[in-house]
């Protein structure tokens, strides 16, 4: 209800001001979508230093992680904003899957615990987005209930979307089938990890703000 | 709703839960995982009436009016039951 108050409140002083002030692109998707891969790629060409670490471990991030002032350029034009990496949103967190990583049961079932209230901190977050990208990995089958859930609260709050096909280096990367189940999102394929089309991305979420 | 999932019970509702109860559902099972419950695997589908079907799309539209919800159907169950779900525009396939 606060949040929802206080972007209220922003809409209004910026339509008065015409600013954006605090603006908030979120990266949500499910586990190991490349989220923040792409955060990372995303500071290192604006601000020189990384956001977080990335694992194939799912649930490496487990936390909000917030990178504030984020000065991006395009076309002598710049936008500030803060870039908020959030943990991958999940129905079901097993703290076996980590014991295949070798992790000890005790570690597992502590990531796991931590895991589930990075889900829930995730959630709690959407209302205070500004826009989101969300990170999919084209390489999975685009229709699970997280994307699904995701894009309809997102619809639901009147937040703007660009759906971010990810990890477009691999082989298996299938762009067509995210476009095909989700035709009315804007969508793009990059490769967070090799960079391929993450100039683009800038230019597109330079026209979305 | 998440007593009976912890009770190996996969639940099947007569509609699409809307995103919002949706997104309610997972943070509730989130506080709710433990070793014994690693959470749910869940997949709705909403039915839409045909083009051209104006009976359908009215009683569609007195449906989402009285109940809030969206004609589909809706399949939760406990992730430790259900191995998978794949869904593809017009049905639900679900593997235990």
């Amino acid at each position: 209800m606060f949040h929802r108050i206080r972007n209220f409140l922003n809409s209004i002083i910026s339509k008065i001001f015409g600013k954006k002030r605090d603006l908030k692109i979120g990266l949500y998707g499910p586990v190991n979508a490349g989220k923040t891969t792409l955060a990372n790629r995303i500071c290192m060409d604006w601000l020189g230093e990384e956001l977080g670490t990335a694992s194939a471990i799912p649930h490496e991030t487990r936390e909000i992680q917030m990178k504030e002032k984020v000065t991006m350029q395009h076309n002598g034009k710049s936008i500030t904003f803060n870039l908020v990496d959030t943990p991958g949103i999940a129905t079901k967190i097993d703290f076996e899957d980590f014991l295949k990583f070798g992790m000890k049961s005790k570690e597992a079932k502590q990531r796991a615990t931590e895991a589930t209230k990075g889900v829930i901190e995730a959630i709690k977050w959407l209302d205070n987005m500004d826009l989101v990208l969300i990170v999919m990995d084209a390489t999975e089958d685009p229709l699970n209930q997280v994307n699904i859930t995701l894009l309809g609260n997102l619809d639901a709050r009147k937040i703007p979307v660009l759906i971010v096909a990810n990890k477009m280096d691999l082989r298996k990367a299938n762009l067509s089938k995210i476009r095909d189940a989700f035709p009315n999102y804007e969508l793009m394929g990059i490769s967070a990890k090799d960079g391929r089309h993450i100039k683009d991305l800038y230019a597109r979420i330079f026209k979305m703000i | 709703m998440l007593k009976d999932l912890k009770k190996d019970t996969i639940i099947l509702i007569d509609a699409k839960l809307d995103p919002k109860h949706e997104a309610e559902l997972i943070k509730k099972t989130m506080e709710e995982v433990s070793e014994k419950f690693a959470g749910i695997e869940i997949s709705s589908l909403e039915i839409s009436p045909a083009k051209n079907d104006p009976y359908h799309s009215i009683r569609d539209l007195l449906f989402h009016i009285s109940t809030g919800k969206k004609r589909g159907m809706t399949i939760i169950g406990p992730a430790k039951i259900i191995h998978k779900i794949e869904k593809n525009p017009e049905e639900i396939m679900v593997y235990v």
